[in-house]
């Protein structure tokens, strides 16, 4: 018995002296790591041929956006750069808040090798974390500085700073919009159903539903359909709420504000008197029944579960949000109750300004960190990602295998265009066709490179091919190819010269960012309670509303505002 | 004259002698105080260590220069936690529910163990208390997920029984009224806990000595009294502790059930203290306004913990301390 009691303890104390080990050994190997960096980077630097180049080395990269099909570069066209470059990388994304997350990484002093931080790298910059690239890109980058050539000033991080930090790595360079994601979204049986009628102003949005519903109170099933759901979970309360008040009232994207394009002054767009009718217009569908009682109780998850149960008529959201909703329709053949996109408005005065240009507006990209053992291979590899040659690797895989040339065209063969369209998720997960577009400089849809091909496997054609047949029996009735064609083009609009308001970074320290805060949390609470309120109390919650944002210094923050756009415009030269 | 010197002396022997006894019996104990060790290092690296961090809370935290470089600002970060309205909402809240949940914690608990503690059958019981706690493991995303799907007016469970009994004419949005968010949380936290908190009960229960329900049965003392007189004071030490550890973590409940259920129609019911220093601390990169609010939050428990032993100590006699 006493032995047997010996034998478990000495087996316990061996698991926690293993245990204790393993933390250990996993410290120090990442000492030698980075120990064993330094001697690279000096030979690097002494420009020893590619013998050195191929040394292995892992590099830590960290992302706000979630790639769930990431497959740590044991996809092809991860194979193919380690094998190329002899660089591995070690992703981590932001799970959940991803603001929050970067605040952490950018406070605790120890950051990973190459940042995607997007709107938070004004927290890495002024931990300084990041480095200035400017150097690195003119010496070591002559594809990055082809792509940008002629945008290097909108690279540049501040007036007074004017650094490089971030090589803008979402913004692809002389993109063309070939489809639209937002405007408002109908069901295709709704419009067919009651003839195609026009859909052009909120009125005829909400007539839509309304004469549907009529018709068909209930689905198959005998559960009730939704006219319209919104999505009003933490940050979708933008895409979902409050950034249609804008866009049907004749603004564009400039975050929460509304710049006027001719005199440049900044407004809190929930201060403009015509986006208040429109959220009277959701109130009106709320009183109606025509609004899904929980659009603002519900989760996202709860949202796109909904969506794919193929009840919800209408929609105001963007594409790539409940495109997830969606896919679950189609993959059951149920494609008409699928989403089109119309370009609705409060009224016939006002265009829908999806498509109001911004010209190239850099922004959220790929930065290197103070901590980055090899700061001109790292520069060097995404240098080639934004190559010609590495351009079309990310975008249309390795050739021979994801597509090939006939006639010097790329074209994708059919058996392989079937699994990125039906088993998406894991053709993405094997040949991570669409896992390293965001890594670097890129072009955009639309554009050519010296082969006379597209850089990037969305052009006009491809569009059209995606279509589901009641798609394009829709847009046909609308007299269109795409659903872009339904909405107004960018030519007829002003380019912005400031680009975008939203990406013009804030130094976390000022006061603007305490201010907005305070003011955003007054907005969602009181959007949401004006929306459901009953029609005749409408119009005191929305005062209230306006009072209290004014108490809470919203024309400070406009001034604030006001500030950095004016400096955007002397640094970009406008 | 001569005592002063005398009792001086006496009190150096004294003195001495009492360290010597402590060193004495340390080193007969000496094994029982090098097995300690570990955890007290444990203690000190994981707890007392960590707290040099509040010098963050008088400075303006910048990672790039050392803690002695950085700007000191005082009692600033404290003043704008102060004049904050919305820090006194967010209180309001976090004690709201903590003390809503404290109570349910101390009452429905008590009785389920109670009851159970009467069952005879073995294998029910077992059964029963297996299954009660089981929703303890279950994580607050799922159960925040369970909770709306109950509640939602599209199809949800809560919402159709009332109907078909007759009490609601048309289904009420729940999670939308502010008025029931604390409601709500109790409730859920009532759920997945009863039966893990029981448990302790359950085994205080286990050690009452059988002898004294036989001399109660022997006088003529029903279940009940039984239950009053015998089992209920057996397990009031127990109580006591665990209620005086629960008031001093009365202002930490943390946030998962609030962020979970809330939303922006009740954000006036569901904002708690943490939710705060989360979305006015970290997530806008005030390092020193965070720690300012954990610094408030650790001295508030803190005193909660010695007001509430203390006053158990007075009244009954029972502490932690």
């Amino acid at each position: 018995m006493a032995t047997k009691r010996k034998w478990s303890s000495l087996v316990l104390s061996a698991v926690l002296l293993s245990s204790l080990l393993a933390a250990c050994s996993s410290n120090s190997k990442n000492g030698a790591s980075s120990s064993s960096a330094a001697p690279s980077e000096s030979s690097s630097a002494s420009a020893s041929p590619s013998e050195e180049k191929l040394k292995p080395l892992t590099l830590s990269y960290y992302s706000e956006d979630v790639n769930p099909n990431w497959a740590n570069m044991q996809d092809d066209i991860g194979k193919f750069l380690t094998e190329k470059t002899g660089i591995t990388i070690d992703a981590e994304f932001a799970v959940g808040d991803a603001v929050q997350k970067s605040a952490l990484i950018a406070s605790s002093g120890d950051f990973p090798d190459i940042i995607m931080p997007k709107t938070s790298i004004n927290k890495f910059v002024d931990a300084g974390a990041v480095l200035d690239l400017t150097d690195l890109i003119n010496e070591h980058a002559p594809n990055i500085k082809k792509v940008f050539e002629g945008q290097m000033n909108r690279l540049k991080y501040s007036e007074a700073d004017q650094a490089i930090y971030v090589i803008p790595s979402y913004d692809g360079i002389n993109q063309q919009n070939l489809d639209t994601n937002g405007g408002f979204q109908l069901q295709h049986r709704v419009v067919k159903e009651l003839g195609y009628p026009t859909i052009r102003t909120v009125k005829d949005f909400e007539n839509a539903i309304k004469g549907y519903l009529e018709k068909h109170p209930k689905d198959e099933n005998g559960n009730p359909n939704i006219g319209l759901s919104l999505i009003a979970d933490d940050w979708r309360m933008y895409i979902g709420v409050t950034n249609p008040a804008f866009a049907v009232t004749g603004g564009s994207d400039d975050g929460e504000y509304y710049v006027d394009i001719n005199t440049n002054e900044v407004t809190y767009h929930f201060r403009r008197p015509e986006e208040k009718e429109y959220f009277r217009w959701l109130n009106h569908m709320n009183a109606e029944g025509l609004l899904d009682k929980e659009s603002f109780v519900q989760k996202y998850d709860q949202y796109k579960a909904k969506i794919a149960t193929g009840r919800v008529l209408g929609l105001i959201d963007q594409k790539w949000d409940f495109d997830d909703g969606q896919k679950a329709l189609k993959s059951e053949g149920k494609f008409d109750q699928a989403y089109g996109h119309y370009p609705v408005t409060m009224s016939e005065e006002y265009k829908h300004t999806a498509f109001w240009p911004t010209g190239f507006t850099g922004g959220s990209g790929i930065a290197i960190s103070v901590d980055n053992p090899d700061p001109v291979r790292t520069i060097k590899f995404l240098d080639y990602l934004a190559s010609d040659e590495g351009q079309v690797l990310v975008n249309w895989g390795i050739e021979g295998k994801h597509y090939k040339v006939e006639n010097g065209k790329r074209v994708i063969p059919a058996d392989v265009n079937d699994r990125k369209i039906n088993d998406a998720i894991n053709f993405q997960k094997e040949a991570g066709i669409g896992s390293y577009n965001l890594l670097s400089a890129k072009y955009g849809d639309g554009v050519v490179d010296p082969s006379g091909n597209y850089y990037t496997t969305n052009f006009p054609e491809q569009i059209m091919v995606g279509y589901s047949d009641v798609e394009k029996e829709v847009l046909a009735a609308y007299n269109g190819k795409t659903w872009k064609d339904l909405f107004p083009n960018e030519t007829e609009f002003k380019v912005k010269p400031w680009g975008a308001l939203w990406n013009i970074p804030v130094p976390s320290d000022s006061e603007l960012v305490v201010l907005e805060e305070k003011i955003k949390n007054i907005t969602w609470k009181r959007v949401p309670e004006a929306i459901l309120a009953k029609p005749d109390q409408f119009d005191a919650i929305w005062d209230k509303f306006l009072k209290e944002i004014e108490a809470a210094n919203v024309k400070k923050a406009e001034g604030l505002r006001q500030e950095l756009l004016n400096q955007r415009l002397v640094l970009w030269g406008n | 004259m001569k005592a002063i010197p005398e009792s001086n002396a006496s009190m150096v022997v004294r003195s001495e002698s009492k360290l010597g006894r402590f060193v004495r019996r340390a080193v007969q104990n000496r094994y029982l105080y090098l097995m300690s060790l570990p955890f007290v290092a444990w203690a000190f690296i994981f707890t007392y260590y960590p707290l040099w961090g509040w010098l963050m809370a008088f400075q303006k935290y910048n990672p790039r220069v050392s803690v002695w470089d950085r700007q000191w600002v005082g009692f600033k970060n404290f003043q704008l936690l102060f004049q904050d309205e919305t820090f006194y909402l967010v209180m309001r809240n976090t004690l709201a529910m903590s003390f809503m949940s404290l109570i349910a914690a101390f009452t429905i608990p008590i009785v389920f163990a109670l009851l159970l503690n009467e069952v005879k059958h073995m294998v029910f019981k077992k059964t029963v208390q297996t299954i009660s706690y089981l929703p303890h493991f279950v994580s607050w995303a799922v159960v925040a997920g369970i909770v709306s799907k109950m509640l939602s007016t599209d199809n949800g469970a809560i919402n159709d029984l009332l109907m078909w009994v007759g009490i609601l004419d048309e289904p009420v949005q729940w999670l939308a009224k502010g008025q029931y968010f604390w409601g709500i949380v109790t409730l859920s936290d009532i759920w997945k806990e009863t039966g893990w908190n029981a448990i302790i009960f359950l085994a205080a229960m286990a050690g009452i000595a059988p002898e004294l329900y036989e001399a109660a049965k022997v006088d003529g003392a029903s279940r009940l009294r039984q239950m009053w007189h015998i089992t209920l004071p057996s397990i009031r030490p127990t109580i006591i502790i665990l209620m005086i550890l629960s008031i001093g973590n009365l202002i930490n409940i943390g946030f998962e059930k609030q962020f979970l259920l809330g939303n922006n129609l009740v954000v006036d019911h569901s904002k708690v203290l943490d939710l705060y220093a989360l979305e006015y601390g970290i997530k806008l990169n005030r390092i020193s306004f965070a720690t300012a609010i954990n610094m408030f939050n650790s001295v508030v428990a803190i005193i909660l913990l010695f007001t509430a032993n203390g006053l158990f100590k007075r009244f009954s006699k029972e502490s932690v301390f």
